[in-house]
């Protein structure tokens, strides 16, 4: 792909950019065309989202060059970026919630497009554009993740985008959701929309993509032809080694009923029942908002139950809070890393002996020797890639950030670990890194109970697959005989 | 992100260039209150002869003794990320019942009975804050304004609106007057006192289970929570300490204005949030140490008394005041932003 065709619509060249102790970019050089969807990936920290935030005037280049549409573009501001046609959407998407529809997409510009009624009315046009049915008077706060994701698609149609970037748009879509994404996205691509797609699923790149780059620790890699590139040259570009498999064997140790869960109700869930063995890896599947990580939840005393019974090894016990669960030798690692588990202005270290602060302390003080010690054994068991247990745990990359929490959990030694979206934004090599740990938890006799949106995941490490939906337990699989086919349709029994 | 790994060739010269402005910056804005200190003095005692005279050090001394015990209460509620507005009503309640006590109960007795109420007056913040569930900064903030103008309220009752003067007790006033004006050689009783809380409050910051569930929860909440750190405690624990410190500062003031007026609390409210932030302690919590508080409150301190010896009127001192808060705050998020990203 090095010719230079006029139909680039961007050229980056040579582009570089330093942060403190990172090298972020190294010399990319990077051309996107004219209505082609062109795939980016790399693990976490491989520079993307950082090469996106230059674009869009977040960030500025220290040095190179980016032509955008036969401009240069120098010191641009966000707003600039999208006046020229110039979109991104973000994976946490922008909208105000407490707004509507049609002024969401034309925010700041009511004037310039009449008023109320003109917002509505170009909205409407600009929805239907994209086949899109959403009421523009309807508030966005009411509509799903996918329907927001359509109202990013159209306030990016309604700047005349001629480029439209898209961070990892997949990771709260449903199968169904979707599918309309893409849909959509070939649609602008007809309308002759070059299009930026940034993930984390290799089936994406296959199935949609024209062009796919690799990126890997501030470099380009490569750039090719989809057809011209296997799955697994992708992967090796991606993590710098070839990886034999993506998923370990399932593990093979399960035991004795060591959790049962009876009649957890509360407003979302109804008469869910729940038993787990000792040694066994229980996949939880549902669409989001089935209830999945509100059953986990409840478990773990997070949230209020009107009434629940859970019995460990038999015997009845208490959860209000999280403080209860821990001492019941439960741990949790949520689902949301960054808001319910990272403290992120703090050192690694602290992250990880968090949950062991009790176990740290006499008399109220707590021995800092023995936290280092601690922190230190989890950053060398879990190979946590960091300057040094003292390091802000900011600057670490999403995988390495949630070996932290893991290590921060499996300090304690709970017997049942909860995982909400283990491996959600982590990257191949460290996803495969998890799911060896998973098979070492449960091989030394804990339990785990497995929640996530990626099928495979769950198909490929789990002893047993449940499946929740509309707040209810609505079927129980063996993955090694269930098709995934069979497990989602049971998922989406009443959506 | 794994570039320390690896060798930087080429960009290495500009990047180490990088760091070291950016260290140095670094330095430099992490001390801007030692240096803002240190050019106060250096410039007053040129200006201003009057500054360097041991009356007008005395009378520095004395006003930091006072602000800095609420000042250093305040520090562990705002890292832990919550605010305390009720001080200014905790020390008029406590100097008005500590005062007026002194002739039915003796003087040791009535100092006792004041920092329990200091104590009582915390406790009932933390209650309510959690009895309400409001756990974000803004509803602390209107909740304990409230209980301020509560405590407040009470003095007010209490005395009838009429200001008590300790110099017409009729009992011995002895340990004020040694509190006031007291000291073991050179040192004076009032800043033993201050220093005993600081090492106390300085070692529970920095050594014990509480300090760090303060510094965790203003730093995330829920990841707090959810990691089992009793956050109810922390907070109960928090108000607690503020409500104590502020009741000590006030038997100090008591002893060294010799009055206890229903309205003197009022001024303690701002300037001693003032001290925390200008200190460099995030209002939005998870950062802050009761050290830095000290050098906030002696930069404020001394800010007031070179302007009040330059002449300056006390209006245009509260619009500095409010420069140098916006400007500490200013100066923190911008940190923030650059740490952040």
């Amino acid at each position: 792909m090095e010719n230079n065709n006029a139909d680039a619509i961007l050229k980056i060249k040579e582009v570089s950019k330093v942060f403190p102790g990172v090298k972020a970019l190294d010399r990319v050089s990077l051309d996107v065309f004219r209505g082609t969807i062109h795939g980016i990936v790399g693990e976490n920290g491989a520079g993307k989202s950082t090469l996106m935030k230059i674009l869009s005037g977040v960030y500025q280049k220290d040095d190179g060059e980016i032509v955008f549409d036969g401009n240069k573009i120098e010191n641009i501001t966000p707003i600039q970026s999208m006046n020229m046609g110039l979109s991104i959407i973000y994976q946490e998407l922008n909208l105000i919630n407490t707004m509507s529809v049609g002024e969401n997409i034309f925010l700041g510009r009511f004037g310039e497009m009449g008023g109320r009624t003109g917002v509505h009315a170009k909205a409407r046009i600009l929805l239907d554009s994209i086949g899109c049915k959403i009421d523009t008077q309807k508030q966005v706060s009411e509509l799903s993740v996918s329907d927001k994701q359509m109202i990013e698609i159209a306030k990016a149609l309604s700047f005349d985008s001629k480029l439209i970037i898209m961070d990892e748009p997949s990771s709260s879509l449903t199968a169904d959701e979707m599918k309309q994404l893409i849909e959509i996205i070939h649609d602008l691509k007809n309308k002759g929309i070059a299009i930026i797609y940034i993930t984390h699923k290799l089936d994406e790149i296959f199935n949609f993509c024209d062009v796919v780059t690799v990126m890997r620790d501030g470099h380009v890699i490569d750039t090719r032809a989809v057809n011209a590139i296997s799955r697994n040259e992708m992967i090796s570009m991606m993590v710098g080694r070839t990886i034999e498999n993506e998923y370990p064997p399932r593990p093979n140790c399960v035991g004795e009923t060591i959790l049962e869960i009876k009649n957890i109700n509360t407003k979302k869930l109804k008469n869910v029942h729940l038993t787990i063995k000792k040694g066994e890896i229980l996949g939880l599947v549902g669409l989001v908002g089935a209830g999945r990580t509100e059953v986990v939840r409840a478990l773990f005393g997070a949230d209020k139950v009107h009434k629940k019974s859970i019995q460990i090894d038999g015997e009845s016990v208490r959860i209000n809070n999280p403080i209860d669960a821990i001492n019941n030798g439960l741990a949790m690692v949520p689902e949301d890393r960054k808001i319910q588990g990272l403290l992120l202005q703090f050192a690694v270290e602290k992250n990880i002996s968090l949950a062991s602060l009790g176990k740290l302390s006499s008399y109220g003080f707590i021995n800092e020797k023995e936290e280092g010690k601690i922190s230190e054994r989890q950053i060398k068991s879990l190979n946590i890639k960091t300057p040094s247990a003292k390091t802000k745990i900011q600057m670490l990359s999403g995988g390495n950030q949630q070996k932290t929490i893991l290590g921060r959990w499996l300090e304690i030694k709970p017997k049942i670990l909860i995982l909400d979206e283990p491996t959600k934004g982590v990257d191949v090599g460290a996803k495969y890194e998890i799911y060896l740990l998973m098979k070492k938890i449960v091989e030394e006799g804990g339990s785990i109970i497995l929640i996530s949106s990626e099928l495979p995941e769950v198909l490929h490490m789990s002893n047993r697959v449940v499946t929740i939906c509309d707040g209810r337990i609505n079927g129980e699989f063996d993955p090694s005989q269930a098709s995934a086919d069979e497990i989602m349709a049971k998922a989406f029994e009443f959506a | 992100m794994k570039l320390w790994q690896k060798p930087l060739n080429s960009h290495k010269k500009t990047m180490d260039n990088k760091m070291t402005m950016q260290s140095i910056t670094k330095i430099v804005r992490n001390n801007l209150i030692l240096a803002g200190i240190a050019v106060l003095i250096i410039v007053t005692s040129l200006v201003e002869p009057k500054f360097l005279t041991s009356a007008n050090i005395e009378n520095i001394i004395r006003q930091f003794g006072t602000l800095i015990f609420v000042a250093l209460g305040m520090t562990f509620v705002i890292m832990a990320g919550f605010i305390d507005l009720s001080v200014g009503g905790i020390i008029s309640l406590v100097a008005v019942v500590t005062v007026t006590l002194i002739d039915k109960v003796g003087q040791g007795p009535a100092i006792i009975v004041g920092i329990t109420i200091g104590l009582i007056c915390g406790l009932l913040n933390s209650f309510l804050i959690l009895s309400s569930g409001a756990l974000t900064q803004a509803e602390a903030l209107f909740l304990t304004y409230g209980m301020s103008l509560v405590f407040g309220a009470v003095a007010l009752i209490y005395t009838q609106g009429v200001t008590q003067f300790l110099t017409y007790s009729k009992t011995d006033i002895s340990l004020f007057n040694t509190i006031n004006s007291g000291s073991i050689g050179i040192i004076s009783i009032s800043f033993i006192i201050f220093i005993v809380c600081l090492l106390i409050l300085y070692i529970v910051e920095k050594r014990t289970y509480i300090g760090r569930s303060i510094v965790v929860v203003g730093g995330n909440k829920v990841a707090a929570r959810l990691a089992g750190i009793p956050i109810s405690k922390t907070i109960v624990f928090i108000y607690a300490v503020s409500g104590v410190m502020t009741a000590i500062g006030t038997v100090i003031l008591v002893a060294r204005v010799t009055l206890a007026s229903p309205v003197m609390g009022i001024p303690y409210m701002a300037n001693a949030i003032l001290s925390v932030v200008v200190g460099g302690t995030a209002l939005i919590g998870g950062k802050g140490s009761v050290l830095w508080t000290v050098m906030g409150t002696l930069l404020l301190i001394l800010m007031g008394n070179c302007l009040n010896l330059m002449g300056v009127s006390t209006y245009i001192q509260y619009m500095l005041k409010g420069a140098i808060l916006i400007l500490a705050i200013w100066l923190d998020n911008r940190k923030q932003f650059s740490e952040g990203n």
